[in-house]
């Protein structure tokens, strides 16, 4: 009954919680398939403050370099501009952004409909 | 939109400083608007070499995050004969200054890169530069790959000494390739250039390093002998040394 009452008064608002909570499991399922695709082991999970600096960029292969300085580049994106610079397919970079993250190399933070990753620079000062 | 170029080698002793000196001024020459920074932390000679005493800020201090990048800049146009706008950006070469820089963690040199790629809006797209040209540290340095890292177009100095080669070559496999960077070869110091011929030099080198040739420089004894007291590019414009960088101006010009 309650429920009922909350629909109809503010149906667009619960409209925008389902599809906000329908983006946090979407994240959450792209994490899945890029840890089930790599087999969990070699996605090594680092402290959440890893310096993304440019030996660690060295260290990283090509696939993920390509995201990674692209990035670092632009500072602070989304999946469809980064794919802009390198040229992949969104769901290439949003499964490499999102690899990044698990491993500690870059931040992401939701704003309504758009996620944006970035690395932290300043606030480690 | 402007260009970053970063003068590298495997090796010192290639003339890395003297040629993104005189690139810097030959692009001054033609009316371009740059900014040289001394990257090399290490063993800082522009300071030196233009006779600069002593800075207000130093590129060290930017690279802190202790001041803004317009406080670094030192204009220099004054000293190129023409409209083009030379300004510098120093490292500090005091003992101290170079202990510190030695010492920064790897935090430091990751909000370094941050600094470096910021310069790509702060002076290429505000201030309207037209070139940003990184004299950097030999070898594998921090302040180095982050230089490239930043750098649109990598220049490698190099010379036919073989440990320069070798190591030259691995430079171009396992660090230029690998972050996608656009580089361009300058085979300098060479001797007996006029003999060799410069088709032959170019077939060598396109073999040993499978890259691009941007120029072979001969080894001069006048710039030997200036021991670094004079920008050929804006002295001497006569002489054969200033030719062949403004040749090499115009090819990245056309880049």
């Amino acid at each position: 009954m309650a429920n009922q009452e909350l629909v109809g008064k503010k149906p667009l608002q619960v409209l925008e919680k389902i599809r906000e909570n329908l983006e946090k499991l979407n994240d959450k399922m792209e994490v899945m398939i890029e840890l089930q695709k790599h087999n969990r082991k070699d996605i090594p999970q680092l402290p959440t403050d890893t310096p993304l600096d440019v030996m660690t960029l060295l260290s990283m292969p090509d696939h993920l370099r390509k995201t990674a300085m692209a990035v670092c580049r632009l500072g602070r994106a989304t999946a469809d501009e980064i794919a802009q610079q390198t040229h992949r397919a969104r769901a290439v970079e949003s499964a490499y952004l999102n690899q990044l993250v698990i491993m500690g190399y870059t931040k992401k933070q939701r704003k309504g409909r758009k996620a944006y990753f970035y690395v932290e620079r300043e606030s480690q000062e | 939109m402007g260009k970053i170029l970063a003068v590298h080698s495997y090796k010192g002793g290639t003339g890395k400083t003297l040629l993104a000196l005189n690139l810097s001024a030959s692009f001054a020459k033609q009316g371009k608007k740059v900014c040289l920074f001394d990257l090399d932390f290490r063993a800082p000679s522009l300071a030196t070499l233009l006779k600069v005493g002593k800075a207000e800020h130093w590129l060290n201090d930017y690279l802190n995050g202790a001041c803004e990048i317009d406080k670094v800049l030192i204009d220099l146009s004054e000293r190129i004969n023409n409209k083009g706008h030379l300004y510098v950006g120093l490292a500090n070469p005091a003992t101290e200054a170079i202990r510190d820089m030695s010492a920064k963690d790897r935090k430091w040199e990751m909000r370094a890169l941050g600094r470096l790629l910021a310069l790509r809006n702060s002076l290429l797209n505000d201030k309207t530069f037209d070139y940003i040209i990184f004299d950097t540290s030999p070898g594998l340095q921090y302040s180095s790959i982050n230089a490239i890292v930043a750098a649109d177009v990598v220049v490698v100095a190099t010379t036919f000494d073989r440990s320069d080669v070798d190591g030259t070559q691995r430079m171009l496999r396992e660090l230029y390739e690998l972050f996608e960077k656009k580089t361009e070869v300058v085979l300098n110091k060479v001797l007996d250039a006029s003999r060799t011929g410069k088709e032959e030099l170019q077939a060598r080198v396109k073999d040993i390093y499978q890259a691009p040739l941007l120029s072979v420089i001969p080894c001069f004894c006048d710039v030997l002998k200036a021991e670094g007291g004079i920008i050929f590019a804006a002295e001497k414009p006569d002489h054969p040394f200033t030719r062949i960088l403004d040749e090499m101006t115009n090819k990245i010009n056309q880049m």
